[in-house]
């Protein structure tokens, strides 16, 4: 009886061994390292049901080379030493390329974990410029990185024309950090006014008519929309009617209300494209799935990113019928060309960032509407 | 010149606002030698005192905009009034007798109070004065273009600053008022109901105060709950700068400190003007500890 069973349990074990090995053969692992606790729960939750709902549909579409995609997500909770332990959870169970993770300091301490084993990393919503600067092959990200709006600022002031910018911030890191980055694509003639102004006063009619003695044709403001608001409106009472560009921290709809409908109307800023302003077809399609599932859109478009960077995973195993990360890798960066994603199309540069135009530009119309430029 | 000029403005109206506030200040500092750090959150409360009933009135539809926005601002003046009795009533008066240093800590707890009443009331998003209520109508004044609510508010700021100047100097109350500054437990045994007049006080200052804060909100267009921090401190650096417990001292040190402000931000830089407005107040109290106006501060205190 003992022996009998020592070779059940042998048997039990020969089988469980060779079916997960069955298994492993039949299916690609991604791991997905996302704040699944802890602060930025409600972030990480979106990017597990985002991704998991595009792996149902490349499974349901017979995978990748008939080979299903298994996603095996670790929680680092937005704490770096969390992070660390996903990290080597994630490389131990065979991960051919890990999605994530949402906070830049997160990223940077599983960095090098995955780097060193081989695993190729996609960040979603880590904009910290130095990720991409430290030369690891296997890293991408998805998301913008810090300094790419200004550059993308700079683009839309060249575009339009302007030969006298003004540029004006508010001292805060994130506004001064944005004017210097435009700045420094700018043509140093073209800038004819760089300051700050106080933020959260009430009274700028002392700083529009100094900036209006330098006669600008455009006011790069990179600061909040409250600001902005109030110096719209008056800018408007002083009737001088120069055009007025923002950054991204002026994509609220109480810009209009403080400056009133008249005096933002074609008020223009920078700014990614919102969840609500993704309509392609195929991203329609995917957050019309997501709102029947979840009742809701992701809360964020940081979670939309781990979409994209799964696409951009999957799209390469398809191509290049491998999972050599050096042959991943070589893909993604060299060969990639405009892949359809969600939040626009995915092609990444040499450091690894995601290359393309992305910033989209928004303007007010006459009913103190937002409309995106196309 | 044409800019100098714009920008002089541009100081006067801000300085006018820094001024009415900072009377405030001064009264309250002048009778109980309590700096009222909520007097700030006072003028917040005047701001959304008058939006609210500014739309849910709609006086400015019936009996017309000007009659509309002056019935408006009367009822804003007496609300904040009363606003300031009760503060002093439950905040301040029990801890008359105690150190000073208990009043102050108590002032600086209201504002905390009012700070917070007001965003849990309104909420913390900024709100917004209806469009349209005022005519964008300019002035040309030596070459200059002003909107001519500007200089209404500022012609309106310098009446209740000559109005308050007669009735502190020229009325029985006035003197009254005077007398308890100086010295409360003479003025008690000349007949003068201390307790009255230091009610008065936090009625006047507080009113004036929510005067500022209609008028903020109607040209400004946007209010927010923190709004009256920026200015409490502005007005009470004004009220330092012009001799503290003087009233004209305190429309002096605000129209001043405006004027300061906007010339600095001008001419030197923009991102300087706070650094620039405090370093001249710095250089004033080296020259003249008491401030501008304030010659009988010094032996008060």
């Amino acid at each position: 009886m003992k022996r009998f069973m020592r070779v059940l349990a042998l048997g039990l074990v020969a089988s469980l061994l060779l079916s997960s090995a069955a298994l492993a053969a039949d299916t690609i692992k991604i791991g997905l390292q996302a704040p699944l606790t802890g602060k930025y729960a409600s972030e990480g939750l979106d990017m597990k049901n985002l991704v998991e709902i595009l792996a149902a549909k490349v499974n349901a579409d017979g995978g990748v080379k008939g080979k299903k995609i298994e996603i095996i997500a670790e929680d680092d909770a937005f704490d770096p030493k969390t992070a660390a332990l996903a990290a080597q959870r994630l490389v131990t169970s065979g991960v051919v390329a890990v999605i994530g993770t949402y906070g830049s300091s997160i990223t940077e301490a599983a960095q090098d974990i995955y780097d060193e084993e081989d695993v190729i990393q996609i960040a979603t919503g880590s904009t910290m410029v130095r990720l991409t600067e430290k030369g690891l092959e296997n890293f991408f990200r998805t998301c913008p990185r810090d300094d790419s709006q200004g550059a993308a600022a700079a683009q839309v002031l060249k575009d339009r024309g302007y030969k006298r910018i003004a540029i004006l911030h508010d001292n805060s890191s994130y506004a001064k950090g944005l004017a210097d980055e435009t700045r420094k694509r700018l043509d140093d003639n073209s800038v004819v006014f760089f300051d700050a102004l106080n933020p959260g006063e009430q009274d700028y009619n002392t700083i529009l008519t100094k900036i209006k003695g330098f006669n600008p044709d455009v006011i790069f403001f990179t600061g909040y929309f409250n600001e902005a608001g109030l110096l719209l409106r008056q800018k408007k009472e002083m009737k001088w009617d120069v055009a007025m560009m923002g950054g991204d921290a002026t994509n609220n709809l109480d810009l209009v209300k403080i400056a009133g409908n008249d005096a933002a109307k074609g008020f223009f800023f920078v700014s990614p494209p919102g969840v609500n302003d993704l309509t392609s077809p195929f991203a329609k399609e995917v957050l019309d799935t997501y709102k029947a599932k979840y009742n809701s859109l992701p809360a964020s478009i940081w979670s939309v990113f781990a979409g994209d960077a799964f696409l951009a995973i999957v799209e390469a195993l398809r191509q290049t019928d491998s999972t050599d990360p050096e042959v991943l890798s070589e893909y993604l960066r060299n060969k990639m060309d405009n892949y359809p994603g969600l939040t626009g199309s995915i092609a990444f540069d040499n450091k690894g960032d995601r290359a393309g135009k992305f910033y989209r530009v928004s303007e007010v119309n006459a009913d103190g509407e937002f409309v995106m430029l196309p | 010149m044409e800019e100098f000029f714009q920008q002089l403005t541009n100081g006067l109206a801000v300085g006018g606002i820094y001024a009415l506030i900072a009377l405030g200040y001064t009264m309250v500092y002048g009778v109980l030698k309590l700096i009222n750090f909520a007097h700030g959150d006072l003028f917040t409360i005047g701001a959304f005192l008058g939006l609210t009933l500014l739309t849910s009135l709609g006086l400015t539809d019936s009996i017309g905009p000007v009659a509309g926005l002056l019935v408006l601002a009367v009822m804003v003046v007496i609300l904040v009034g009363v606003v300031g009795f009760l503060l002093e009533r439950i905040a301040y008066r029990p801890l008359r007798s105690s150190p000073r240093l208990s009043a102050v800590v108590s002032a600086l707890g209201a504002s905390i109070f009012f700070q917070n009443a007001i965003m849990l009331i309104w909420g913390a998003r900024p709100l917004v004065y209806p469009h349209g209520l005022l005519p964008n109508v300019t002035v040309n004044v030596f070459g200059a273009e002003l909107p001519l609510i500007r200089i209404l508010m500022f012609v309106i700021s310098v009446l209740l600053m000559c109005g308050l100047y007669y009735l502190t100097h020229k009325t029985r109350i006035g003197t009254a008022i005077r007398a308890a500054a100086i010295d409360q437990g003479a003025a008690k045994l000349m007949g003068i109901d201390v307790n009255r007049v230091i009610s008065l006080v936090f009625m006047i200052g507080p009113a004036l105060g929510g005067a500022a804060g209609v008028m903020v909100g109607l040209y400004y267009g946007q209010i927010n709950f923190t709004m009256g921090w920026l200015y409490g401190l502005k007005a009470f650096t004004a009220a330092i700068l012009g001799g503290i417990g003087n009233i004209p001292g305190a429309m002096l040190g605000g129209l001043l400190l405006g004027v300061v402000e906007s010339l600095g931000a001008a001419y030197i830089s923009i991102a300087w003007k706070d650094a620039i407005s405090f370093l001249v107040l710095i250089l004033i109290l080296i020259v003249r500890p008491t401030g501008l106006l304030g010659e009988r501060v010094a032996d008060k205190v």
